[in-house]
C-alpha cells in the first residue's frame, strides 16, 4: 500500500479538505436526518392520540350498550379519515373486542396509541390504533437523496476550492525542491529563488537562498586558496627546477651532475605531489572541469609513452597493439594524467623488473587502455580500496612515496568522461585498464 | 634575431626564461613591472611576449587582451604562462597564441615558444 509520505502535498491538501468536508457534512446531514425522523414520529404520534381520543369520546354508548354495530360502523369511516391506521380495535374493560377494523396492508404497522375509555372516571375499555408510517420511507429516501447530491456538490466545490488555495502552499514548495534537485545536479550554487510569504514556506526559502549564497562564498574562497596555493606553491618551485635542469644540462663532473640529476628527479615528485594535492582539493568542490575534443587516442599513447621514455631510466615502455577506431571525446590533458600516473605506478611498484606494456582495444563501444608491469601485483582484498582516497598498499608503503592521491583522481577522471577504472591480476603483475566511450566507430 | 619580451613578477623565473631562450637563439628582454609594458613594446618590438597571468595587481589576461585588440601590437604572439592550470580556459577568450603551465620543462618552454615563434 502507498505510504501516506509518498503522495504528494499537493494531493494531500486536496485530500485533507476534501475529507473534512465531507466528515463535516455527514455529521450535519446525519444529525439533521435523525431529528427530522424523530420529529415525524412525534406528530404522527400526537395526530394518531387525538384521533384514539375522539373515537374514545364517541365509543362510550357504544360500551355501555355493547353495540357492536355501530362501533363497527365507526371504525369503518376511518378509512376515509385516516388511511394510515391499519388496525383499529375497541375494547372493552374485560380486554374483549367489540369492534375490529382492519384496512390495507398489516405487515408494516410501526406505531401503535392506546387510549383508555372512561365515562365519569369509570374505565370502560379502550381504543388501540396501530398506524403505518408510510411517509417515513419516502421522506428518508427524499432526505437521503438532498443529503447526497448536497454532499457530492459540497465535495466538489472543496475539491475546487481545495485546488486552487493549495497552489499558494504547494506550488512553492514544488518549486523549491526543484530548484533544490537542480542545483544539486548542475552544482549551479547562483540559482536563488525568488523570496515570497512570511509563512513557513518563505522561511525555507530564506534560509535555502542563503545557505547557496554561503555555498557559493565558500567556493569561492576555496577558488581562491587553490588560486593562490597553486600560485606561491609553484612559483619557487618553478625556478628551483629550471635552474636544476639547467645544471643537469651544463654539469659534466661527476659526482656532482649525478647530484643534481637526483635533485631535479625530486622536485618532480614534489611537482606531482602539489598538483596531486590541488586536484583532490578541486575534485572535493567538483570543480574539476573537463575541456572535451575529440582526438586519437593512439596518438596520445604514443605522445604520453615518448614522454615518460625520457624520464624512466630502469624500465623499457613496450606498446602493443593498437586498434584502427580509437577516436574519443575527452579531456586530452587529463587522459594524459591518467596515463603517465599508470605508467609511473607500474615502474614504481614493479622495482628490479625491466618492462611495462601499454596496450589498446576496442570492446562493444568502449577502448580499453591497459597498463601492465610484472611486479608482485595487488594483494588479494586492495582490488578496489586502491583507488580510495590517501589509500596506501600496506606491503610496500614503507618504501615508496607519495599521498594515495593518483590512482583516487585518475578514477574520478575517468568516471567523469563516463568510463571505467579497474586493476585485473595476471600471472606475473597486475593490469591497470581504463575504458573511454569510442567517439564514432565508423570514422 | 627574434625578439621576446617576458614579463613575469618573479625575477628568479624572468633570468631562468631568459637564460634558456638564449640558448636557442632568441634575443630576449625582461621585465617585471607590467606598468612599463607598453612603453617597452613600443621600444623593443618585440615578436612575442611571454606574459605571466598573475602580476600582482593585473591580470596578464586583461594585458593579453589590451595587447590583441590594439591595432599596433595585434600581431605580435602572446603566450600566457601561469601556476594555475585552470588558466589554460582562458586563452580563447583573451586571444592569447598559447599556454605553458608552471613549473615548466625548459624543452617544453622552449618548445611552446618555438611553435608559436619559430627561428
Amino acid at each position: 500500500m502507498k505510504n501516506i509520505r509518498d503522495i504528494s502535498i499537493r494531493n494531500k491538501l486536496i485530500l485533507m479538505q476534501v475529507f473534512t468536508s465531507m466528515l463535516v457534512l455527514g455529521i450535519v446531514f446525519w444529525t439533521f436526518i435523525a431529528t427530522e425522523f424523530r420529529a415525524y414520529k412525534t406528530r404522527k404520534k400526537e395526530s394518531i392520540t387525538s384521533l384514539a381520543q375522539v373515537i374514545a369520546a364517541n365509543s362510550i354508548s357504544m360500551l355501555q350498550f355493547q353495540d357492536n354495530d355501530a362501533a363497527a360502523k365507526m371504525l369503518g369511516e376511518l378509512e376515509s379519515v385516516a388511511p394510515d391506521i391499519a388496525v383499529a380495535t375497541i375494547l372493552d374493560k374485560k380486554g374483549a373486542v367489540l369492534a375490529r377494523k382492519v384496512q390495507g396492508d398489516t405487515s408494516r404497522m410501526q406505531l401503535e396509541v392506546s387510549f383508555p375509555i372512561r365515562s365519569n372516571g369509570e374505565l370502560l375499555g379502550k381504543i388501540v390504533l396501530s398506524a403505518r408510517l408510510s411517509d417515513l420511507s419516502a421522506m428518508k429516501r427524499s432526505l437521503l437523496s438532498m443529503a447526497l447530491i448536497l454532499t457530492a456538490v459540497a465535495m466538489l466545490a472543496s475539491f475546487l476550492i481545495a485546488r486552487i488555495v493549495q497552489a499558494t502552499l504547494s506550488n512553492r514548495l514544488e518549486r523549491l525542491a526543484q530548484v533544490m534537485t537542480e542545483v544539486n545536479r548542475t552544482g549551479d550554487y547562483s540559482r536563488a529563488m525568488e523570496e515570497s510569504g512570511e509563512d513557513e514556506i518563505g522561511t525555507l526559502i530564506r534560509n535555502f537562498n542563503s545557505l547557496l549564497q554561503k555555498v557559493k562564498e565558500n567556493e569561492r574562497r576555496k577558488d581562491e586558496f587553490i588560486g593562490v596555493a597553486s600560485h606561491e606553491l609553484k612559483t619557487p618551485l618553478t625556478s628551483i627546477k629550471g635552474y636544476l635542469e639547467m645544471l643537469t644540462m651544463m654539469e659534466t663532473a661527476q659526482p656532482k651532475k649525478q647530484m643534481v640529476e637526483r635533485a631535479f628527479a625530486n622536485t618532480k615528485k614534489l611537482e606531482k605531489l602539489i598538483q596531486e594535492l590541488l586536484d583532490v582539493s578541486k575534485l572535493q568542490v567538483g570543480h574539476l572541469q573537463l575541456q572535451l575534443s575529440a582526438f586519437d587516442l593512439g596518438e596520445l599513447i604514443e605522445e604520453a609513452v615518448t614522454a615518460f621514455r625520457m624520464v624512466s631510466r630502469t624500465h623499457v615502455v613496450v606498446v602493443e597493439g593498437l586498434p584502427k577506431f580509437r577516436r574519443v571525446v575527452a579531456d586530452r590533458q587529463r587522459i594524459e594524467q591518467v596515463l603517465l600516473n599508470l605508467l609511473s605506478n607500474a615502474v614504481k611498484y614493479s622495482p628490479g623488473e625491466e618492462k611495462v606494456v601499454v596496450s589498446c582495444e576496442v570492446e562493444q563501444a568502449d577502448v580499453v587502455i591497459e597498463v601492465r608491469d610484472l611486479g608482485p601485483g595487488i594483494p588479494p582484498g586492495e582490488e578496489e580500496v586502491i583507488f580510495d582516497r590517501f589509500y596506501r598498499s600496506k606491503e610496500v608503503a614503507e618504501h615508496i612515496s607519495g599521498f594515495g592521491l593518483g590512482l583516487y583522481i585518475c578514477r574520478d577522471i575517468i568516471q567523469r568522461h563516463n568510463g571505467r577504472i579497474w586493476v585485473e591480476s595476471r600471472v606475473r603483475g597486475s593490469a591497470f585498464r581504463f575504458s573511454l566511450p569510442i567517439l564514432n566507430s565508423t570514422t | 634575431m627574434k625578439r621576446i619580451l617576458v614579463l613575469d613578477d618573479d625575477l628568479d623565473i624572468l633570468e631562468l626564461v631568459q637564460m634558456a631562450l638564449s640558448m636557442n637563439g632568441y634575443s630576449v628582454k625582461t621585465l617585471s613591472r607590467w606598468e612599463n609594458l607598453e612603453d617597452t613594446i613600443h621600444d623593443y618590438r618585440p615578436e612575442l611576449v611571454l606574459l605571466d597571468v598573475s602580476l600582482g595587481n593585473a591580470d596578464g589576461r586583461d594585458l593579453c587582451l589590451k595587447l590583441k585588440t590594439s591595432p599596433a601590437t595585434r600581431d605580435i604572439a602572446v603566450v600566457l604562462f601561469s601556476a594555475n592550470i585552470e588558466m589554460q580556459k582562458s586563452v580563447a577568450t583573451c586571444m592569447a597564441d598559447s599556454f605553458l603551465s608552471k613549473p615548466f620543462d625548459l624543452q617544453r618552454l622552449t618548445k611552446t615558444v618555438r611553435e608559436a615563434l619559430p627561428l
